[in-house]
């Protein structure tokens, strides 16, 4: 590390861990549920909706603190200085934890917002603005004292302050559902294929050119092509959420061809990091970080790019529109994209803070292994159950229970292969926090 | 290509997408008030919308297809189910679906909290969006009645005419009476739209009329009925 207040990613990192495990143990009381009859009096206790808010908010809490923790890792290398201030960034870390901490309690004892994802109540909103107010100003003040601006930096902060003022728009209370669902989606989509693509993008560009000793400006010149095609296509793709909840039928082209066109960016960044890894400059100290890179290019085209494509388009997502096909999409693209990005900036900066050079690698890959073909196996059992029940529900018009039936067995072979993705992420957790200089016999 | 026209390259195509989606999100502000029908959203229905919030009934059920995937879309629950049957399910849960494999928890809703969510569900019910879902559109014409016209090589409104078991109380014969009357001919007494009528209100036409109203028919359904009715000369 170059600077000291680098170390200040590493307390976002371990909490962030922490709850990606709970976050998966949650995903299996969920598929749990699918898969067999929970009795009426724990469903009373603790509901399936209960565990899918928490599960949801833990995504969530635990993929942004791995962006922050990200942010205040490479602002300093970027910036050529520390962080304008360590206690406020720790202040920010401490409102964080216990807004994350109270809302999660409070979902088990029924105070909540009550709107899918966006569950954490209106009170506890204002310390999530309080925040993450701090953040942009600490991050902010750091690239201004900076004596180096960036392409990075200026993506990363401008995907942070648009992912910031997004939040806004689901505080509100919508008297009209239609409106509501209308702003919702300016969170979660425009966050997912918006924001959250420049946060990621820029973390992504900054650990390739550090790897692979690429220049610059090579590098920052793609990260502008791949972010503005990001948001040419992300923006106005809102629209393929429009086509059914009561909005003007011109969603259904709009929505129809800007998403059918989202693939595009992604497809550039896997033959961008391909190039960066043929082309690269520095030696390959610890393979494991570009198996894990070329990894997430990878399954960030699979998850978000093919499986979204897939029922973009108005004509199939009227039959799969609410069905277990989203599920299939929504795990494979978090997964591809936002999960192993992170995992891959943890493997990217852990060995850093203890000053390994060079790491045993055996138990990251069986971890990295475990969960990529699992969770694509598990992305598959939900895709074929979502094929079931559009089939039974939407095509032939059966109950939705009857169709439920259905596709019963899928949901339970999902669950199975669950189990499997968490040993893969118990490994993977267990080798981050006990990296340890590899010795030469 | 340089870092300059790779610049460009962001700008015009964040700008572009920016200005078409927002000035779409202007316009769909302007439309959403006919689409669903504001002048009936009254204060009932968004106390409704409290209730539904207040339960989180969100993250199970979905609504307009978003939400949990874990119990049934309630977009269109009110035309499916009505008042009795949501003021059943909300009151003892645990009864309805005691033989179902999946439950509902006990809400211990107050009673006007229900009927605030009814009126929730009512207005949702009538928003015009694009006939989804496609198992209750109005488009949507019976399988069976589907499958029967291309096997018997019959035309759609003479499947149904089958199908929704019309034919078990009309004759097609002329002269033949069964507990209505023949519709032999029936097509050159009346125009399509008096059909239609008198499909959905029998007593409307002649007030002693014992056929039961046919509500269950869709909108295409009707209409296809209606046409196989008109070519009985």
């Amino acid at each position: 590390m170059e600077y000291k207040s680098q170390e200040i990613a590493k307390f976002y990192f371990y909490p962030a861990l922490l709850l990606f495990l709970i976050q998966i143990l949650l995903g299996l009381y969920l598929g749990f549920s699918y898969s067999s009859t929970i009795p009426q009096d724990i469903v009373d206790v603790f509901p399936f909706s209960t565990a899918r808010a928490m599960h949801t908010n833990l995504l969530v809490l635990w993929l942004l603190l791995g962006f922050m923790g990200g942010a205040y890792y490479l602002v300093p290398e970027e910036t050529k200085r520390e962080i304008w201030s360590s206690k406020l960034a720790y202040l920010q870390l401490i409102i964080l934890l216990v807004t994350g901490v109270v809302a999660l309690v409070g979902f088990f004892f029924g105070w909540t917002q009550g709107r899918p994802l966006l569950e954490i109540p209106r009170p506890l909103d204002m310390l999530v603005v309080v925040g993450a107010l701090i953040f942009l100003y600490n991050i902010g003040m750091t690239i201004l004292k900076g004596s180096q601006k960036t392409v990075i930096l200026g993506t990363l902060f401008g995907g942070m302050i648009f992912l910031a003022l997004l939040y806004l728009f689901g505080i509100p209370f919508y008297k009209n559902a239609t409106i509501d669902w209308y702003y919702w989606w300016w969170v979660i989509h425009l966050w997912v294929e918006g924001a959250w693509e420049l946060v990621t993008g820029a973390i992504f560009a900054f650990v390739l050119m550090k790897l692979a000793g690429i220049e610059r400006s090579v590098v920052e010149k793609w990260l502008y092509v791949e972010i503005g095609l990001f948001l040419f296509t992300g923006i106005a793709g809102t629209g393929h959420h429009y086509y059914w909840l009561g909005a003007p039928k011109y969603w259904l082209w709009v929505g129809g061809i800007f998403s059918a066109l989202e693939p595009l960016p992604i497809l550039l960044m896997v033959i961008d990091t391909w190039n960066h890894v043929k082309h690269r400059k520095e030696e390959i100290k610890n393979p494991l970080t570009w198996t894990l890179a070329v990894g997430t290019a990878f399954y960030h085209l699979l998850g978000a790019g093919l499986f979204g494509f897939v029922h973009t388009l108005p004509a199939i997502n009227y039959y799969t529109h609410g069905s277990q096909i989203t599920v299939s999409h929504g795990h494979l693209a978090f997964f591809g994209a936002y999960a192993l990005l992170n995992i891959t900036l943890f493997y990217f900066v852990f060995p850093k803070f203890k000053n390994i050079e060079k790491y045993d690698e055996r138990k990251g890959k069986i971890g990295f292994w475990t969960m990529s073909v699992s969770m694509f196996l598990m992305g598959l059992s939900f895709a074929v159950a979502g094929i079931v029940q559009s089939y039974f529900e939407r095509f032939l018009g059966f109950s939705y229970m009857e169709a439920q039936l259905y596709m019963r067995l899928w949901m339970q072979i999902a669950t199975i292969i669950g189990i499997f993705f968490l040993f893969g992420a118990i490994i993977t957790i267990y080798d981050l926090f006990n990296l340890k200089e590899k010795k030469f016999a | 290509m340089d870092k300059k026209v790779a610049f460009w390259i962001f700008l015009l195509g964040t700008l572009s997408s920016a200005i078409l989606f927002l000035y779409l999100t202007f316009d769909t502000h302007k439309q959403v008030k006919v689409l669903t029908k504001v002048e009936n959203l009254n204060e009932n229905v968004v106390a409704g919308k409290k209730v539904w919030e207040k339960y989180n009934c969100n993250d199970c059920h979905t609504i307009l297809g978003f939400g949990g995937y874990y119990a049934p879309d309630m977009t269109k629950a009110y035309k499916r189910l009505g008042d009795e049957n949501i003021k059943d399910i909300l009151k003892k849960p645990d009864v309805i679906f005691a033989n179902s494999k999946r439950k509902m928890p006990k809400q211990n809703l107050k009673d006007e909290e229900i009927e605030n969510l009814i009126s929730f569900l009512k207005w949702v019910s009538e928003i015009d969006n694009n006939e989804w879902p496609p198992q209750h559109s109005e488009k949507r014409i019976s399988r069976t009645a589907l499958r029967m016209s291309l096997s018997e090589n019959i035309g759609v409104g003479a499947a149904l005419f089958k199908v929704k078991g019309c034919i078990t109380c009309h004759s097609l014969q002329e002269k033949e009476e069964k507990r209505g009357p023949s519709l032999a001919k029936v097509g050159s007494s009346f125009d399509l739209e008096t059909l239609k009528e008198i499909i959905r209100n029998p007593k409307t036409f002649n007030p002693s009329s014992k056929m039961p109203p046919q509500n269950q028919l869709t909108e295409e359904e009707l209409q296809k009925l209606s046409e196989f009715l008109l070519s009985l000369k």
